[in-house]
């Protein structure tokens, strides 16, 4: 015999938490809901800032010095996305739902659990749509980060009301060792990640109305069960673990792979450096090269007059350009176009 | 000889607009196929709609040779659009190897699921898992076109 199936939405509002917290409650409350507990809205804020990386993204990929020094803990999540600065001007909602209660697609799945969050911004006056790459968006910018994965029989969804960002901080946290590439990850930041300043309270509520409706489910509010409670501190223990925050096993690549930072979709920087010492950073939006800094030893002046030519290309175009120095114009050309079919 | 290579032309069928090898078996609800190629040993890959239904592909987290595998068990994990979810076994045995081509690049996975995209290999634990798996081209071709028509109909996939 199968488990009942309930009518209900937990709504858990966990208020203001630790950063630590803010990832473990949630997380229990996914493998209750894989346990048999009913669907569940909930939220948090974090108390202070912090770092969080998503499941099968590379720990080097955050700057551990910089965290350390300025007493940011970084911790991994269970969900997908890349490392993200987090604070207590974001408000977290998380939607976690059976596994079998949504689409086997993935993308359809992500999409019918965002579309609430998108009803509930609109409520709030906010014009906000799902783009083509499933974001959450107002005009050309990001106003929702996001994350989703399966635990367990459990589907969850991430993601935020972001009332204020730090787009200094958040650039600063990852690691990058060229400048240019810091610099320009922090302008695409700017240009295409924006806050919404609405009140908390109210998407809260929006929030509640929007996802009981999409769902077909009455909102009630609840609390953990004890089993859950249990979760809670076993992932505590778990999240700071320096094996938990090294990530599942993965294998080194085999090619040279560069540094890409996605902002958003189809919004990336890219430093890579071929083994002759020549090197390329680049800006890409929507599949075209935005800015490029391209150097090339004993070769400058062709070299700037390169990266002139290749700014407005399409990446796809980029080899053309790039073919003529030799083979580190290759390498480099290479690892740009795996850049570019490695991101979503 | 068994073939380990990818599936033969003769062996590829287009099943409304979705390629079809018909040279393995599949496990219908994870949509991962399983070729055998040697006596006891298998490849193992996701199809083309268990692609097409994820999104653009952008982490894979694949197991180390040596990794004991359980039918219905978890023995990977895939990213697509943010989405992180598992990769189902659907048979039991030991991983022998792992594709790191498709783990550098999983693209590869989109671009040639049933050759170069494959995932692990492994030794079976009891070649008797196969008998789970749907394996007459018929059947096969018969599960597959339902699937797409059910994709569609929802919206999952386009038209």
């Amino acid at each position: 015999m199968g488990l009942p199936v309930s009518d209900v939405l937990r709504v858990i509002d966990f208020g203001r938490v630790t950063p630590l917290r803010s990832q473990t409650l949630w997380h229990a409350v996914a493998y209750g809901v894989s346990g048999g507990e009913p669907a569940t809205l909930s939220f948090a804020r974090p108390s202070a800032p912090y770092v969080c990386l998503g499941y099968l993204r590379d720990a080097a990929e955050v700057d551990h010095e910089y965290c350390a020094s300025h007493g940011l803990p970084v911790y991994r999540r269970m969900v997908g996305g890349g490392p993200v600065y987090l604070d207590d001007r974001q408000l977290f909602f998380q939607i976690c739902i059976p596994a079998g209660d949504v689409s086997p697609s993935r993308r359809d799945a992500l999409r019918s659990l965002l579309e609430p969050a998108v009803s509930a911004f609109r409520v709030l006056g906010v014009d906000a749509r799902l783009d083509d790459n499933g974001e959450i968006c107002r005009d050309d910018a990001k106003i929702c980060g996001h994350g989703a994965g399966q635990i367990e029989d459990a589907v969850v969804v991430c993601g935020n009301l972001i009332e204020a960002f730090d787009h200094q901080r958040a650039a600063r946290v990852l690691a990058l060792t060229d400048p240019v590439q810091r610099a320009e990850t922090l302008r695409l930041m700017r240009r295409y990640v924006a806050s919404t300043p609405v009140d908390p309270g109210a998407f809260r509520a929006a929030l509640i109305d929007s996802f009981s409706g999409a769902l077909g489910l009455r909102a009630e509010s609840g609390v953990l069960s004890p089993a859950e409670l249990k979760s809670v501190h076993k992932l505590d223990r778990r999240f700071v673990t320096a094996e938990w925050l090294a990530g599942p096993d993965r294998t080194a690549p085999t090619v040279s792979t560069g540094r890409q930072v996605k902002v958003r979709a189809g919004i990336w920087t890219f430093a890579v450096q071929a083994s002759s010492g020549a090197s390329v950073v680049a800006s890409v939006v929507r599949e075209r090269l935005d800015r490029v800094v391209l150097t090339a030893p004993g070769m400058n002046s062709q070299a700037e007059a390169a990266a002139c030519a290749l700014a407005g290309m399409p990446v796809s175009a980029a080899a053309d350009v790039l073919s003529r120095f030799g083979e580190s114009g290759t390498e480099l050309a290479a690892a740009l176009a795996r850049a570019e079919g490695r991101l979503p | 000889m068994t073939s380990t290579g990818p599936a033969s032309s003769a062996a590829m069928r287009d099943v409304h607009g979705f390629a079809l090898a018909l040279d393995r078996s599949y496990q219908p609800a994870t949509h991962m196929w399983v070729k055998l190629t040697a006596p006891g040993r298998v490849r193992i890959g996701i199809d083309p709609l268990g692609v097409e239904t994820s999104g653009t592909l952008a982490q894979l987290s694949l197991p180390a040779a040596g990794t004991n595998l359980t039918a219905g068990r978890p023995f990977g994990e895939m990213e697509a659009v943010k989405f992180v979810g598992p990769l189902s076994s659907p048979v039991s045995g030991t991983v022998r190897a792992v594709n790191s081509a498709a783990a550098d690049n999983p693209g590869l996975v989109e671009r040639d699921p049933f050759g170069d995209g494959w995932l692990i290999e492994a030794e079976l634990a009891d070649p008797a898992d196969l008998d789970a798996l749907i394996a007459d081209p018929e059947e096969i071709t018969t599960w597959y076109a339902a699937k797409i028509a059910e994709y569609r109909l929802s919206g999952a996939i386009a038209e």
